[in-house]
C-alpha cells in the first residue's frame, strides 16, 4: 500500500542500489567530502577538531529543526514561524532557571511542551482553518514574536545560569570529543529515517503531500498527520531552543530572526522537494551541514563573511536544479 | 474564469443599498461586507480611523491622531505599498507565485542607486530610470528560474534573496553611501503643503505611489497581458489551450515585481538620505509585510485572484492601524503591538477568506 501512494518507494525498489538513499544524499556527501579535502589542504586550521566541533555544534539547531521542517515540508506545507518560536522558548526557559532556578530537567520538560504548543497552534490552523501554510506561519511569526518581546520586557535576559550546559558550545558540552547537541541531532535524525521510511504513520506525510485527496480516500487521517508534524517541529524547536540557551549568558530580544531561512535551505538543499511528498532527514542534516562547512571555509579563508548568504543562494538553486533535471529525466525515461 | 473579482460565484457583486432599513437589506449588506474583501476592509478602515480619533481627542493617546499625523504617517505606505502591489502581481500569476526576494532587490538597487548619485554623480534623472531598470533585470533572474526552468517560486525567490542581498552587502563593504549628492535626495520624499485645509503630506505619495498605483491597475483591468496574467494564474492548463504563452506571462510578472522593488529602492533611499546596504533585510525584512498586506487585501496563495483596490486598502489599514498603536503605548511598547496586529488581521483575514470562500462552494 505504501508503494501504491508513495512513487519514490517504486523507484527505489526497481533499482536496488540506490534503495538506502532516495534523493540526492550520495551527492552531498561527495561535495561535503570533496569539501573538506580541499579546506584541510587550503587552511591549516579547517580540520583540526575544536574547528569541526565548532561547526556541527553550529548547524546542530539548525538540523534539529529542519528535521521536523522535512516532515512539514514533505507533506507540501511550510514553517516560517519557527524562529520566532524558538525565541518564545527561550525566553520562557532562560527566564525560568535564571529567576526560578528550575533543575536541567524540567527545563528541558518545559522547553519541549511549549514547543509543542506553539507547532500546534500552527498545525490546527493549518489542518482545521483551511489556510496555506505560509500565510499561517506568517502569521504567527508575528504573532509570537510578540508574545517573545512581551516576555522580553524590553530588555535582554542576562546571567543566564549554566543549567543547560549539556547541550552548550564549552567542554561540559562534548561526548567522546563532539558536542552532545550534534549527537542529538543525529539520534533524532536516526529515529526520524526509521519512522518516515518504516512505519505506515511517517509514510503517510508523504502521502499527504503527495495528493490530500486521495491520501483521505485511502483511509489516511489527514488531519491528524498534518497537525503531527507541526506539533513535531515545535518540539523540535524547543529542543534547538534548550541547544541556543547552552551554556547559559546571554538570551537577546533578536533570538531566533532568520533562522527560518537557514533551516528551509538545509531542507532543500538536502533534496526535500517544496512541492511535497519527497524528501528525506538524511539529506537534511546533510544539507545543514554543508551550509555550516562553507560558513566556517569563508571566515577561515579570511573572504567576506558576508559573501555566506551568495553561497547560500547558489547552493540552494544548484541543489534544486539538479533535482529537476533528474526529474524531467525520470518522467522521459 | 478570468474576473478578477474575490466573490465566489453564486454570490453576485450588488452595489451596497444606500439605507439597508429593510431586513434584506441590512442582510444584503453583511453579505456585501463578508464576501467583498474591499467592502470588509473599507469598514475596519473607518472602524480604525474613528476609534484612535475619537481616543485622541479625549486625550488617551499620546498625541493627537488628527489629519496631520495621518497624512504624515504615508511615508511608510509608499514602499510598502509597491511592495505589496509587486506580490500581487506575482502572486496572481499562480503555480505558487511568491516573491521572497523584493527586499533583497530593494538593498541592491537602492546600492547601485547610491553608486550612482552619490560617487558617479549622475544626474537624477538618468539615475532613477537606470535603478528601476536594474531592479528590473533582478526580477528577470527570478523570473527566468521560476518560468522558464520551472524553479519553485519559494525556493528560487529564497535562493535570490540570499544572493543579492550578500551582494548588497558586499558592493561597499557592508557601509551605507551617503555622500552629499545622496543627501540632496531627500529632497524628492519631502512634505508638501498644497493648501492650509489640505493636510501637509509626503511628496511621494504624488510622485510616486499615486502612477504605480494607476500602471498596476491599468496593465492588470485594462490590457490582453493582465488578461493573460489572471488566466494563468486561474489555471495554467486552460491557458496553453487557449494560446497563451505562459513561460512568458510568468515572466513578465516577475520581471514587474522586480521593476516595483526598483521603484522602492529609489523612494528608501531618498526618504532616508542614504543607501543603506541592508535596507530591505532589516528585522524581518521587507517581504515579510508586503506579502502580508497583499494577502490581507485579499489575494489567494494559489493564483488568480486578487485586487489592486484591495491591496491599497489594505496598505492604508495596516499603516494607520500602525499608526495609531503606536501613539497607544508609551516606549517601544508600540512596535511589539504593531506585531501582534498585524499577525492577528493576517490570521483572521486569511480564515474568514477560506469560511467565506468554502460557504460559497457548498452553496453553489
Amino acid at each position: 500500500m505504501t508503494a501504491l501512494v508513495e512513487p519514490a518507494a517504486l523507484r527505489s525498489r526497481r533499482r536496488p542500489v540506490a534503495r538506502a538513499v532516495e534523493g540526492q544524499e550520495l551527492a552531498l556527501v561527495a561535495v561535503i567530502a570533496a569539501l573538506w579535502v580541499a579546506l584541510s589542504f587550503g587552511t591549516n586550521t579547517f580540520l583540526t577538531a575544536g574547528n569541526l566541533s565548532n561547526i556541527v555544534f553550529a548547524v546542530a539547531p539548525v538540523a534539529l529543526i529542519g528535521i521536523g521542517m522535512t516532515a512539514i515540508i514533505v507533506t507540501g506545507g511550510i514553517d516560517v514561524s519557527v524562529g520566532s518560536a524558538a525565541a518564545v522558548v527561550m525566553v520562557v526557559v532562560a527566564k525560568l532557571i535564571r529567576d526560578s532556578g528550575v533543575p536541567m530537567v524540567e527545563a528541558i520538560a518545559v522547553a519541549l511542551v511549549l514547543g509543542v504548543l506553539l507547532g500546534t497552534v500552527n498545525g490546527l490552523l493549518v489542518a482545521l482553518g483551511g489556510i496555506h501554510p505560509i500565510i499561517v506561519t506568517f502569521g504567527t511569526l508575528n504573532l509570537f514574536r510578540f508574545v517573545a518581546l512581551r516576555l522580553f520586557e524590553n530588555k535582554q535576559v542576562t546571567g543566564v545560569p549554566s543549567t543547560l550546559q549539556w547541550f552548550g558550545g564549552g567542554e561540559t558540552g562534548l561526548s567522546i570529543g563532539v558536542p552532545n547537541a550534534w549527537w542529538l541531532a543525529m539520534a533524532v535524525a536516526a529515529v526520524m529515517w526509521v519512522y518516515m521510511r518504516h512505519w505506515p504513520t511517517g509514510r503517510h506525510w508523504y502521502a499527504v503531500g503527495g495528493d490530500p485527496a486521495a491520501a483521505r480516500l485511502a483511509g489516511i487521517r489527514v488531519h491528524r498527520r498534518l497537525v503531527a508534524a507541526y506539533a513535531l517541529t515545535g518540539l523540535l524547536v524547543g529542543l534547538a531552543a534548550c541547544v541556543l540557551i547552552g551554556s547559559g549568558g546571554l538570551v537577546q530580544q533578536n533570538a531566533g530572526t532568520g533562522l527560518e531561512l537557514q533551516v528551509i535551505a538545509a531542507v532543500v538543499i538536502g533534496g526535500t522537494s517544496i512541492l511535497g511528498g519527497r524528501g528525506t532527514v538524511l539529506g537534511t542534516l546533510l544539507g545543514a551541514l554543508l551550509v555550516g562547512t562553507v560558513t566556517s571555509a569563508i571566515t577561515l579563508l579570511g573572504w567576506r563573511s558576508e559573501l555566506t548568504e551568495l553561497f547560500i543562494g547558489v547552493f540552494i538553486l544548484v541543489a534544486v536544479g539538479v533535482d529537476l533535471l533528474r526529474e524531467r529525466r525520470r518522467r522521459s525515461a | 474564469m478570468t474576473t478578477p473579482t474575490v466573490a465566489p460565484p453564486p454570490t453576485p457583486r450588488a452595489p451596497a443599498p444606500a439605507r439597508a432599513g429593510a431586513r434584506g437589506g441590512l442582510g444584503r449588506l453583511l453579505r456585501l461586507i463578508l464576501v467583498e474583501r474591499v467592502a470588509l476592509l473599507t469598514v475596519l478602515l473607518v472602524v480604525v480611523v474613528t476609534w484612535f480619533w475619537i481616543l485622541g481627542d479625549n486625550g488617551y493617546l499620546i498625541a493627537r491622531y488628527d489629519s496631520d499625523y495621518l497624512a504624515a504617517a504615508l511615508d511608510t505606505l509608499v514602499p510598502l505599498s509597491i511592495l505589496a502591489l509587486a506580490e500581487l502581481i506575482v502572486m496572481v500569476s499562480g503555480r505558487g507565485g511568491i516573491d521572497l526576494s523584493v527586499g533583497s532587490i530593494v538593498s541592491l538597487a537602492g546600492m547601485c542607486f547610491g553608486f550612482m548619485v552619490g560617487h558617479w554623480g549622475w544626474p537624477v534623472a538618468v539615475a532613477v530610470p537606470a535603478t528601476i531598470l536594474i531592479g528590473g533585470l533582478l526580477g528577470a533572474v527570478n523570473g527566468t528560474l521560476v518560468a522558464y526552468l520551472g524553479f519553485p517560486a519559494l525556493i528560487a525567490t529564497l535562493a535570490t534573496f540570499y544572493a543579492f542581498g550578500s551582494l548588497a552587502l558586499v558592493s561597499n563593504q557592508n557601509a551605507p553611501i551617503s555622500t552629499k549628492p545622496v543627501q540632496d535626495l531627500h529632497a524628492l520624499t519631502s512634505a508638501v503643503d498644497l493648501s492650509p485645509q489640505i493636510p501637509s503630506f509626503p511628496l511621494q505619495v504624488i510622485t510616486f505611489l499615486v502612477p504605480v498605483v494607476l500602471v498596476v491597475w491599468l496593465v492588470l483591468n485594462r490590457t490582453t497581458y493582465g488578461r493573460k496574467l489572471y488566466a494563468i494564474g486561474t489555471n495554467d492548463v486552460a491557458a496553453r489551450f487557449a494560446n497563451i504563452n505562459v513561460r512568458q506571462t510568468r515572466f513578465r510578472a516577475y520581471v514587474a515585481s522586480g521593476l516595483l522593488a526598483g521603484v522602492a529602492a529609489v523612494v528608501i533611499v531618498a526618504q532616508f538620505a542614504s543607501a543603506r546596504p541592508d535596507a530591505g533585510s532589516v528585522g524581518n525584512g521587507m517581504a515579510l509585510p508586503a506579502i502580508t498586506i497583499a494577502v490581507l487585501g485579499g489575494v489567494v496563495v494559489a493564483g488568480g485572484i486578487g485586487r489592486v483596490a484591495g491591496v491599497v486598502i489594505a496598505g492604508l489599514l495596516v499603516v494607520w492601524l500602525n499608526a495609531g498603536i503606536l501613539l497607544f503605548f508609551e516606549g517601544s511598547d508600540g512596535s511589539q503591538f504593531q506585531l501582534f496586529a498585524l499577525g492577528a488581521l493576517l490570521v483572521s483575514s486569511a480564515l474568514l477568506n477560506a469560511w467565506t470562500l468554502r460557504r460559497g462552494r457548498s452553496a453553489g
